[in-house]
């Protein structure tokens, strides 16, 4: 209780204060409903008197009456909440959780899935927001309600309170084990599903195989499987979740009658007054029905829980320390000293002791096979991660001194894989720079070669991209990805092969928009297509997280190691034809 | 229930309609859900009498134990046919899911594979997996309920009517505020609801774009633009929100004070009161009253909480059903055999859409045994042309033969036996490595598998670099596997198909440098003695190839073989020109020696 409470005050945050006197009309708001219940009896109790105490009675429908309108005034202020802050709790919540995805370290951001974060930042918001405005003042409500009744039925006559204060004693316990019980259902469910859900796309991906052999259909076996093993989960599941639940239930409702026949023999003995057995069933009525509600209830507050125990875990998220002495680098020169780097969760390093330098105004290729640490290394200049040994430094400046974003103001990326937003072509490419003019704009895209697709399309360069969606090839893409960067006009540009995934026609246009991009700047590239960077001032060689080889593409080849058999494996595929002609 | 709210639960009515046993479980659950109710209302009828009793004059324990008795007796009755009518209710869902995904598992299987293809695997799981659960709110949580919200209002009236019909009158006197109350529930609903969802779905799709794109656009934006349209989103959305409350919240807050149950106690206190003085009724029966009488009122309160979750499921019932609603590929009544491996376009012509021709009148013929590749720019329709020969999708005119039968008039496991896809995108099964390979062919050998991995230069890895061979798991979509080692599976389960005909992505030959050469020799080794229709992207590679076939814009440019294109000095010969420019390009402007094209 404690914890979701500390969870939900994090997720209000500014309106905390305002969240916090919610649950205090709330608390009064339901002592007052218990009262009105409890005005009952002595109403109950005049009314049921030999004769009838008329004059009493009325005195008391009158404090009913007080009662009734001031539990509806406090019930109209304690909902204002909901009306007039649950959508600001959403709104203010889903943007401390961008900022924290903004300034969160890249790796620690790499490590949740994408789907992950959207159902944090999107549903999961929606549900704590509810939580709080909602589940919060009804679970209050929930729990005082039973409970001041039972105290006051305890006070009119201790036997038939120590009843009810029975059914609250062993429910409890009952609860407790519903609530194990219904998680561990949740999570076997939950594990189902995942599977489920991986066949299916499985089964949509390879349906020509599966249609080949006839395992598509109805009965299709992978299918089915699944299917059979999620709805053994869910009725297990609901089963041993069921059976707590029924026996709360019953339980309360055996509570009332039992309370009815203990006073109609306490009655019968006259050790009770028969008005006040009347007054005490009416109350003990109110009693059962939101401890069943409660019941029912459970499975939202699980909900709420969960949500807000994820937003909360996104709202706690580190940031990379900055070190102290930062200031702006003049140069750009890189060098690696002594750099170790090891993924989170790995133990072997990526990066095994790595010094390297990277001249202001050169072209520096990175080559090597798939995991020897060449997309690590320009990783880290640009504060992924920050090395677990030694120093990443630009223009002398050590990077881990500079704040991230500072840091990336000097670098322009292109890689394989290209972003775009739903938004105009214009729009996708001011992005390198938000305050280009748009005369700047157009001219990157001219030195993009972007024009040349830009102008043939309804639009020009006003159309969004969302609208004509896949419509755009790889290569045009590629294009407006490499007019961010030459708008962006950093000192350092890293390159991470991008003609490799093009056809014919795309490449050379790329191409030179590359060639346009690179002019005067200091460039690493990571290669794999050697022959695009035979050119390369420096050509590092990287094997098992080391540089093993370093020098001109001329000097490489003559001295005979790795990357001469590389060289010779790549020229003899490119010979290759599918048909000898 | 509106006439409105009737036809919103029309697409869940249907779904459910397509199991009997599920429609009749899903009766009985209301039945159920029914009797629960009015037992409840029975149960404290009873036990207002059993207090009654007390009043005799020869009051016995005995007269009220009957009553007590009987009180008892049917709050169990209650008690079980509602958790009974839950359980049924329950099971009736699990079963109807499992129906439904069946269903749906059969539809895709059904619907012409483009048609899959376009949908898309994320969208399709999202319907089959989550929509389908998402029934599970109305069909098991609702269906109870309803039986009860049906039942009980109307037993607690009835039961007052017997027993004492002047109360009656005074509970009545509370039924038109909870009518307008229930009409402006359904008002809500129907008005403002869609606005409250367009509003949070456009800021769900700016979630996604924010989440997804972060990690990409951190390299180019330090964040300030992609937060800011984030940001923008999340505004609009607050303030659509916050301008439904204002305009739906004083219903809201009519809503919050008249379902509950004071209000309507109050009422028959104040009316008891005078009643009750005047000899008009006992004290029993204001028992009664205060017993039974926010019974109707309570039945429905639930309701408020429950919208949301209804709302949600009829939602996904209409995706399910849209799915359901595709039209089936029409499968010949006489199926045809195809004879030989040629295949054939003749004066094919085809549009994804009506009014957009993708190609017009295109004619290819492609003899057994040859290598055919198609080239042209993108959009120019070659991975159009390479959808219909496994008949992803039917012409709208001309026809497609393979194996000199029109594909129309074979049964698609035929064709599909007849026709082997090697796609850029490797497909691979949470499973081992041959359970991968033997998809193909279910019956194949293990010396079958083996070979077909040989052929595919897959063998080596395999045996040398995992540690169970062809027992290693592959992980979820192959996940364990590089991208070169995935092409290599799907090419040896290509292999052991035995299909006579390839469709090659000639980009997947490209897709791993890392282990181009070895993806390169099994892809050699699939063409031999088949025939094949290769998606080109690399002149280099299809010099030798028996016939190009140049497409532009929907239409055969040029067709003929390498040499005689070049000489041509058409469309094929300014492709191959800029193709041996790119090859030659490097970075800072050096052209590059001695580098063959």
């Amino acid at each position: 209780m404690k914890r979701i409470r500390r969870l939900m005050f994090l997720a209000a945050g500014p309106y905390a204060p305002q969240f916090r006197s919610t649950l205090r009309i709330s608390v009064i708001a339901s002592v007052v409903q218990a009262l009105a219940y409890a005005a009952f009896i002595p109403l109950l109790a005049a009314l049921a008197a030999d004769p009838a105490d008329t004059g009493t009675a009325w005195l008391w429908v009158g404090v009913l009456v007080v009662l009734v309108v001031v539990e509806a005034l406090l019930r109209l202020k304690e909902s204002a909440f909901t009306f007039d802050y649950w959508h600001l709790v959403t709104g203010d919540t889903r943007t401390r959780l961008g900022e924290r995805l903004r300034s969160m370290p890249q790796q620690e951001l790499g490590r949740r899935a994408a789907g992950d974060l959207t159902t944090v930042v999107g549903g999961n918001v929606t549900s704590a927001a509810t939580g709080i405005s909602a589940f919060s003042t009804l679970f209050v409500q929930l729990v005082t309600v039973p409970a001041l009744l039972g105290v006051v039925v305890l006070a009119v006559d201790w036997r038939l309170g120590l009843v009810l204060v029975a059914a609250v004693v062993i429910s409890v316990p009952l609860m407790r084990r519903l609530r194990n019980l219904s998680n561990q259902g949740f999570r076997r469910v939950d594990t189902a599903n995942a599977g489920a859900a991986s066949r299916i796309v499985e089964y949509v991906q390879g349906l020509p195989v599966f249609k080949a052999t006839g395992q598509a259909g109805a009965d299709s076996p992978r299918l089915v499987e699944v299917f059979a093993h999620q709805h053994e989960a869910n009725a297990t599941a609901n089963r041993s979740a069921s059976v707590p639940v029924a026996a709360l239930q019953f339980l309360v409702q055996a509570a009332v009658i039992a309370l009815v026949v203990l006073g109609a023999s306490l009655v019968l003995d006259a050790r009770l007054t028969l008005p006040l057995l009347l007054a005490v069933v009416v109350a003990a009525a109110r009693f059962a029905e939101p401890l069943a509600a409660a019941v029912t209830m459970s499975k939202l507050f699980e909900l709420c829980e969960a949500a807000l125990t994820r937003v909360s875990e996104v709202l706690d998220a580190g940031t990379l320390p900055v070190r102290p002495g930062g200031r702006q680098p003049s140069s750009f020169g890189i060098t690696f000293s002594g750099v170790s780097f090891t993924y989170e969760g790995r133990t072997d390093p990526v990066l095994r002791d790595v010094s390297l330098e990277v001249p202001e105004r050169s072209l520096t290729a990175l080559v090597g096979p798939s995991g020897s640490g060449k997309t690590t290394i320009t990783r880290l200049m640009t504060r992924f991660a920050d090395p677990q040994q030694g120093e990443v430094r630009l223009g002398g400046v050590d990077v881990a001194s500079l704040e991230p974003e500072e840091l990336m103001h000097h670098f322009a990326v292109v890689f394989q894989d290209v972003y775009l937003f739903d938004d105009t072509i214009l729009a996708n490419i001011a992005m390198g720079r938000p305050d280009a003019t748009r005369e700047e704009v157009l001219a990157a895209a001219e030195a993009a070669n972007v024009h040349t697709f830009a102008e043939r399309l309804p639009d020009g360069y006003e159309t969004r991209v969302g609208e004509i969606g896949s419509a755009l090839s790889g290569g045009e893409r590629q294009r407006i990805s490499i007019a961010r960067a030459i708008l962006k006009d950093a000192p350092v540009v890293l390159l991470d092969e991008p003609t490799a995934a093009l056809d014919t026609e795309s490449e050379v246009v790329v191409q030179q928009a590359i060639d346009n991009l690179v002019t005067g700047k200091t460039v690493v590239v990571i290669a794999h297509r050697l022959s695009t960077v035979v050119g390369a001032d420096q050509i590092l060689v990287f094997e098992d997280g080391q540089v093993v080889q370093r020098g001109t593409h001329t000097e490489l080849i003559q001295q005979d190691g790795r990357y001469g058999s590389m060289w010779r494996a790549q020229t003899r595929a490119k010979e290759w034809r599918l048909v000898r002609s | 229930m509106s006439a409105e709210d009737d036809t919103g639960m029309k697409p869940v009515l249907d779904l459910v309609a397509l199991s009997p046993a599920v429609r009749s479980g899903l009766a009985r659950a209301l039945a159920l859900g029914a009797l629960g109710g009015i037992a409840a209302v029975g149960g404290y009828v009873c036990v207002a009498l059993s207090v009654g009793e007390l009043f005799e004059a020869d009051r016995s324990f005995a007269a009220f134990g009957r009553w007590a008795g009987g009180a008892f007796a049917l709050l169990t009755l209650s008690f079980f046919a509602k958790w009974l009518a839950e359980q049924v209710a329950h099971h009736a869902s699990f079963d109807l899911e499992v129906v439904l995904r069946r269903a749906l598992a059969d539809a895709l299987a059904r619907m012409p594979l483009g048609v899959v293809q376009r949908t898309g695997s994320g969208r399709i799981k999202k319907i089959v997996q989550d929509d389908v659960a998402a029934l599970h709110n109305v069909v098991a949580d609702a269906v109870p309920f309803f039986g009860g919200v049906a039942a009980q209002p109307v037993a607690a009236l009835i039961a007052l009517a017997i027993v004492q019909w002047k109360l009656l009158l005074v509970v009545l006197l509370v039924v038109p505020v909870a009518m307008v109350s229930f009409s402006l529930m359904a008002r809500d609903y129907t008005t403002q609801r869609e606005r409250y969802n367009q509003a949070a779905e456009d800021v769900n799709n700016a979630v996604v774009e924010f989440v997804q794109g972060m990690p990409v656009v951190r390299t180019f934006d330090d964040g300030r633009t992609s937060f800011r349209r984030f940001g923008a989103a999340v505004q609009r959305f607050t303030d659509a929100v916050g301008a439904w409350t204002e305009t739906s919240r004083s219903a809201s807050a009519f809503n919050r004070l008249v379902i509950v149950p004071l209000p309507t106690l109050l009422v028959v206190a104040a009316c008891g009161t005078p009643m009750l003085a005047a000899g008009w009724i006992s004290p029993a029966d204001l028992v009664l009253g205060l017993l039974i009488g926010a019974m109707p009122i309570e039945a429905i309160a639930p309701l408020m909480h429950l919208t949301n979750l209804i709302n949600d499921s009829k939602a996904g019932a209409v995706r399910i059903g849209e799915l359901f609603a595709v039209p089936p590929l029409p499968e010949p009544a006489e199926p045809r055999t195809p004879v030989g491996a040629e295949v054939a376009l003749r004066g094919v012509t085809f549009g994804y859409s009506p009014d957009r021709p993708v190609l017009t009148d295109v004619t290819i013929e492609v003899p057994a045994g040859t290598v055919c590749a198609l080239v042209g720019p993108s959009g120019s329709g070659k991975s159009t042309v390479a959808r219909l020969i496994p008949r992803f999708y039917d012409v709208t005119g001309g026809a497609v033969l393979v194996g000199g039968v029109d594909v129309r008039e074979m049964s698609s496991e035929v064709l599909l036996r007849h026709v082997t896809l090697v796609f850029q995108d490797p497909f691979l099964v949470d499973g081992t490595i041959a359970e991968n390979i033997r998809l193909a062919k279910p019956s194949a050998t293990d010396d079958e598998v083996i070979a077909a991995a040989r052929a595919a230069a897959a063998h080596e890895f395999i045996v040398g670099e995992l540690a169970d061979g062809y027992d290693s798991q592959v992980g979820e979509r192959g996940g364990r596997l590089s991208g070169g080692q995935r092409q290599r599976i799907t090419i040896a389960r290509a292999m052991l198909s035995d299909a006579p005909v390839v469709v090659l992505d000639e980009a997947t030959a490209f897709a791993d440098p890392e282990s181009e050469a070895a993806i390169q020799e099994a892809v050699a080794r699939l063409t031999v003695g088949r025939t094949v229709i290769v998606i080109a992207h690399k002149l280099n590679t299809i010099t030798g190839v028996d016939q190009i076939v140049v497409l532009d814009d929907g239409r055969v440019a040029e067709r003929g073989r390498h040499v005689d294109l070049v000489s041509a000095g058409g469309r094929y010969a300014s492709l191959w020109a800029r193709h041996e420019q790119a090859a030659s390009w490097g970075l800072a402007g050096t052209k590059v020696k001695g580098v063959t094209a």
